[in-house]
């Protein structure tokens, strides 16, 4: 940690909000708030921020890391940079063609999304390599010119290059890169950003990297010359850096170069932030986790919930899909549903209660905000009683019951059912959107959900938690103080990481000493990269896997590296398969392809333990309220301001707890506390 | 169908706990299978039943599965009524709840395992593997009668008790080309069998089988109503339509399929009285085919979200005339049934609701799966090889918008085998794989382009060819042109020679196999200046 007093900064820009989170690591001081988020120019709201946290005398800014929709959004709006692909003579509509499979099975109307680069800039060079590595046919370097006088004729920004098999023999798509990047031009080589088997899914993602770095590069450029200006007098600016999917952060120099890599980084940063505050508030007294917590992150906005696994780690995929493009590279298991508080409810002709998939997102916004008629998820709350209008979001934006309540009692009277029925049932609908989300990433990976915690944040899913967590077997439920800018604050907590990967398509009896060998060139790569984000070698921790199957399978699983290997692959099948072939020689595994996750800490807030004030917390009641609870009866319940609590206050349920940026229900039976760190705690009733 | 009285919100609740039943089983077996055609292709199908066999919930995965499962079940049901725990019946005969060899169906009856056992449903899952033996390498021949298409698996009680029958599995694999692989797959098959059969006993431990039981029928009742709503919103009154295949493979006669559909209120009656009788070549389809190729036009002209289950079925009356191409009797050779009538079954059905003026059906896609299979001996692995594949082409303009280009239409929606996955695996090289530019139909709206893939093969090997749509246009609508007919032609030393729709071939190492798949029919009149093709075409 530096000498002088510095602060971190962490940013999350969401589609509506920027939140900001400030914290000064040599008084502890740690500060939240949120602006309104400026989506023609993100940085605009991002500097605003920034000038009044300097107004509030937080004193010189160290380190800037932020997580941002830039790139996820120039890939969702189609609005990134003119790019260019290069492929193998013959295979140019490989991107198009992709899989060859429709979007929807039963709907004519569902068209393919447009490939990133359009067939006037896919581009095919003579050359080839066979699938044991072999040059079948040399690149020419003459052809490279004529692409490249092409390439500048079309105006083209960024170059995406994608070759088959360059995975096994990288050299024709470097010489390629080197001569455009010679040249001028942005190129993204597909051995440089997945280095991995299959053609279509690796075009892909080196496509959208293509295309989406552009547009992130001139944002952090602008950030970049903002934040140097103020500060003048020859200082250098704070150190920016960037979320990445997989949880961990990059400086801004990589970002620039890889920004598929930085899609999805909002919610990443909400599962480091999840994960790091449940280190803290379930570790035994002072001893920290041996194997980091058990959580099941659900974070439930208005139109989405996010939902993903911490199993000691956050659960790490290759599968993720954005704007229909394939994704490869590692991205944090991050489980998405259109469903949220501000889902519409409404009665199908086959007499089914459906709630969502359309939202009344913030215009109209749901009935009780005064414009919209249809009842959604959070009509239904209202209605139950469970959201106290005079509150919410901290008395900032009035609510109108009566709508709400209207809203359901059209919904309830084709079926006879009145108001608080029809809103009963909406809650148990969405409850089970959310429910088969939450099973999705853990009883149906092999997960046993009553190991686990469930940790609720955004602003919608404290009502819904402790309900969900019943259903599932889950015993707790952690809400933590910062419920809606955990993003923000999980971008001070992330480690800087970084993935590498490579096909290798060795048998199992391949020596270890001969995988070290080739897993070596990417530690040494790993190792040159961290110093360079300013990780002293010794800082640095690898962790090196091997993706595995049995000889002739297609998906692979990924097992530590290490002696007990074989028996670990056979182990990892049987529990994700329930079979395994044991019986097989080791010569009938295939270890497909070799990763490494290299990583290294940066300092973290130091949370401090408050103080235990009494169980009694009385001094936070703020009323007795009629709620409808989830029998249908009604009752009269405390609501509790939970500002107003202190570290020690028990609660029994059924309670009510409000808070400015979200409410909690505490279901009869279930007994609450306040920890040390001012989360709430629920124990769920059987 | 007895509806019972359905609470709105658990028939929602109900409606997500099937149907992610059914999806988890996909998840397993495709990431637990061996051969490229399921994990990388994913031709296979997953699905819950009650415990009358009635169809419940399907992933969506495969669409000419979607009638046919049933069938299955029913066919397993009657080949053993003594079917206890634990118990797990194979099948893939086309004329005992099958639909063509390749396609192994595994199904397992659901008991509450408290004593007296009770039932309380069936799960399966029907996967296509890459070879059942037979006449020739990938099962998909040109063939006279079935015998010849490979092995044929009654209904077999595969696992009684939990305890595989060696004998039966040993048999199995002595008659496939490629056992370990279909070993794997098979234990694939079983493990989504088992995993299905788990969640559905958790689902009656936490709720109680009868109300499990309860909202499966009420689930049946919904997609009927669901159904019976959509007809009556289509104009009533007579429709017919009438398209042919190229020919059966054997002789060179085109193939009439003839529908007549009569739709009255809530109800629709689908006779294909005056199609051709069964051929003697492998294009014919067994009933199940014909009423998965019914369900998928109907489950599409009902709209996304409504559960995939028996009742879209309930209004509807189907007359196949038994010993006809769309209701085949044995030993009729069956391999391109499944693959190519069905698709065609398809372009009769939504041609005559074009004449219904529903005014959004396509005009004809590629009705065609362009089937390849490429088998021989690989010295360079040491084995046995049996490549199988379908291709996409053009899907058919729509009222509103050109014809998608380059995927697969209608009754599959399998993947493609990436380049490198595939020359990692056979002896085989891809020399391209392009959007085969121009080949839609000009129209108001276009047809979408048809794909050109070149293999060649690094060995000596025999390919069949199971294609359609080489002579035969698809069709276009309202003024618009047909898309252009497929072509299937080997270059051999520099020379190019077409090869039929269906046929096997000797290949020789170094020749080039060169695939050029249909585009989609146009709708409506051909403006002037066409507009240039969106997708493009950089030469």
């Amino acid at each position: 940690m530096p000498m002088h007093p510095s602060t971190f900064i962490g940013i999350d820009i969401g589609g509506t909000f920027t939140d900001f989170v400030v914290y000064r690591p040599s008084d502890g001081a740690l500060r939240t708030f949120k602006l309104l988020s400026t989506p023609h120019d993100p940085a605009e709201a991002v500097l605003r921020g920034l000038e009044r946290i300097a107004a509030e005398g937080w004193g010189p800014i160290e380190r800037i890391t932020h997580g941002s929709t830039v790139a996820t959004n120039a890939l969702l709006e189609r609005k990134g940079a003119r790019t260019a692909l290069v492929t193998t003579r013959g295979f140019a509509d490989v991107l198009q063609i992709g899989r060859q499979n429709r979007p929807e099975l039963y709907d004519f109307s569902a068209d393919p999304p447009p490939p990133l680069a359009p067939a006037e800039l896919r581009f095919e060079v003579d050359e080839r390599v066979s699938a044991g590595g072999q040059v079948l046919q040399a690149l020419a370097p003459a052809q490279v010119d004529a692409l490249l006088a092409e390439l500048r004729r079309q105006g083209v920004e960024s170059v995406a290059v994608c070759l088959l098999f360059s995975f096994l023999h990288p050299e024709h798509e470097r010489s390629i890169a080197e001569k455009l990047r010679a040249a001028g031009l942005l190129v993204s080589a597909s051995c440089e950003i997945l280095p991995e088997y299959r053609e279509y899914e690796r075009s892909s993602t080196t496509a959208v990297n293509a295309y989406v770095s552009p547009v992130l590069e001139r944002y952090l450029a602008r950030l970049a010359e903002a934040l140097q200006a103020p500060q003048g007098q020859g200082q250098a600016g704070p150190l920016l850096r960037v979320m990445q999917s997989n949880g961990g952060v990059i400086g801004v120099e990589e970002a620039r170069r890889n920004g598929v890599r930085c899609i999805l980084s909002g919610p990443a940063g909400g599962v480091v932030g999840a994960q790091y505050l449940a280190g803290l508030a379930l570790a035994e007294g002072d001893r920290p986790l041996e194997q980091g917590p058990n959580l099941i992150t659900f974070d439930m906005g208005g139109t989405s919930t996010d939902v993903s696994l911490v199993a000691g780690q956050a659960q790490v995929t290759g599968e993720a899909q954005v704007g229909g493009c394939p994704i490869r590279i590692p991205l944090l298991d991050i489980h998405t549903i259109g469903a949220g508080g501000g889902s519409i409810a409404r009665l199908d002709p086959g007499g089914a209660l459906r709630v969502g998939p359309h939202s009344a997102g913030a215009d109209p916004g749901p009935a009780c905000y005064g414009r919209g008629e249809l009842p959604t998820v959070t009509d239904a709350n209202l209605a139950l009683g469970r959201l106290a209008a005079e509150y919410f979001l901290g008395g900032e934006m009035p609510l109108h019951p009566q709508r709400a309540f209207q809203a359901l009692e059209r919904l309830g009277q084709p079926l006879g059912l009145p108001a608080f029925q029809a809103a009963l049932g909406v809650v148990a609908v969405a409850n089970a959107h959310m429910e088969r989300a939450l099973r999705l990433i853990s009883v149906e990976r092999g997960h046993d959900p009553r190991g686990f915690t469930l940790l609720s944040f955004g602003g919608a899913g404290g009502l819904h938690a402790a309900e969900l967590a019943r259903r599932l077997g889950i015993p707790a439920v952690l809400v933590p103080p910062l419920a809606s800018t955990l993003s923000a604050f999980g971008m001070l907590a992330a480690e800087v990481v970084k993935d590498y990967t490579q096909t290798v398509m060795l048998p199992g009896d391949t020596p270890q000493a001969e995988i070290a060998a080739r897993l070596e060139p990417l530690v040494q790569r790993a190792a040159a990269e961290l110093r360079a984000e300013g990780i002293p070698g010794e800082q640095v921790r690898l962790e090196p896997a091997l993706d595995m199957r049995y000889r002739g399978q297609s998906y692979e699983l990924s097992v530590p590296f290490g002696p007990g290997l074989l028996e670990d692959f056979h182990q990892a099948h049987e529990r994700a398969y329930g079979y395994t072939r044991r019986g097989v020689p080791a010569s009938d595994l295939e270890i497909v392809n070799l990763r490494l996750r290299a990583s290294g800490s940066l300092p973290r807030p130091a949370l401090t333990r408050q103080p235990q004030a009494g169980r009694d917390p009385r001094a936070a009641l703020l009323e007795h309220r009629p709620v409808v609870l989830p029998c249908g009866e009604s009752a009269r319940l405390p609501f509790y301001r939970g500002e107003a609590l202190q570290p020690g206050n028990r609660l029994d349920g059924p309670a009510m707890l409000v808070r400015a940026d979200t409410s909690v229900w505490i279901g009869p039976g279930d007994r609450a506390r306040v920890d040390a760190y001012g989360n709430l705690l629920i124990e769920v009733a059987r | 169908m007895n509806a019972p009285n359905a609470d709105p919100v658990q028939l929602e609740i109900f409606k997500h706990l099937f149907a992610a039943i059914a999806e988890e089983m996909g998840v397993v077996l495709r990431k637990a299978s061996f051969s490229p055609n399921i994990k990388e292709r994913r031709d296979f199908s997953c699905a819950l039943f009650d415990a009358g066999g009635q169809m419940v919930a399907q992933a969506a995965h495969i669409p000419v599965h979607l009638g046919s499962m049933p069938l299955s079940v029913a066919a397993a049901v009657q080949a053993f009524p003594d079917l206890g725990p634990g118990d797990m019946v194979a099948l893939n005969d086309p004329f005992r709840g099958g639909t063509h060899l390749p396609d192994i169906t595994l199904v397992s009856p659901v008991f509450i395992p408290e004593p007296p056992p009770r039932l309380c449903g069936y799960v399966a899952n029907r996967a296509h593997h890459a070879d059942v033996g037979g006449m020739s390498p990938g099962s998909m021949p040109i063939a006279r009668q079935v015998f010849q298409e490979g092995l044929i698996i009654p209904p077999v009680r595969l696992l009684r008790a939990g305890e595989v029958d060696q004998g039966l599995l040993d048999l199995i694999l002595a008659n496939v080309r490629t056992p370990q692989e279909r070993l794997g797959d098979l234990w694939a098959q079983i493990a989504a069998n088992r995993r299905g059969e788990e969640r559905l006993l958790a689902l009656a431990a936490r709720y109680g089988d009868q109300t499990v039981g309860q909202y499966m029928q009420a689930l049946l009742a919904y997609t009927e109503r669901m159904t019976r709503g959509m007809l009556a919103g289509l104009p009533a009154g007579q429709y017919r339509f009438q398209d042919f295949l190229d020919d059966d493979g054997v002789s060179d006669a085109p193939v009439p399929i003839q529908v007549c559909l009569t739709i009255q209120g809530e109800q629709a009656v689908v006779d294909f009285t005056g199609t051709a009788p069964q051929q003697k070549g492998g294009v014919n389809a067994v009933y199940a085919i014909t009423l998965s190729a019914v369900y998928y036009v109907l489950r599409c002209l009902l709209g996304l979200d409504v559960p995939n289950n028996a009742g879209c079925l309930a209004p509807i009356q189907v007359i196949a005339p038994p010993g006809s191409l769309v209701n085949a009797l044995p030993p009729a050779a069956v391999a391109g049934g499944n693959v190519e009538t069905s698709q065609r079954i398809v372009d009769v059905l939504l041609g005559a609701l074009a004449q219904a003026g529903a005014g959004r059906v396509p005009a004809a896609s590629q009705g065609t799966m362009n089937n390849l299979t490429i088998g021989g001996y690989d010295p360079q692995r040491g084995g046995a090889f049996a490549y199988y594949e379908t291709i996409g082409g053009g899907m058919g303009a729509r009222p509103t918008a050109d014809g998608p280009s380059a995927l697969h239409s209608h009754m599959t929606n399998t993947l493609n085998t990436p380049v490198e996955a595939l020359e990692y695996a056979y002896p085989l090289r891809v020399l391209c794989y392009q959007v085969r530019r121009g080949s839609g139909g000009r129209g108001r709206y276009r047809g979408g382009d048809g794909i050109r893939r070149d293999l060649q093969t690094l060995v000596e090997a025999e390919v069949t060819l199971l294609s359609e749509r080489r002579k035969l246009a698809p069709y276009g609508l309202d003024g618009g042109e047909p898309g252009q007919p497929g072509q299937n032609l080997l270059l051999r030393d520099g020379q190019e020679q077409p090869l039929p729709g269906k046929g096997s071939f000797e290949l020789q190492a170094g020749d080039i196999l060169s695939i050029r798949t249909p585009g989609g029919g146009g709708l409506g009149e051909p403006v002037e200046s066409s507009k240039p093709d969106s997708s493009g075409a950089a030469a």
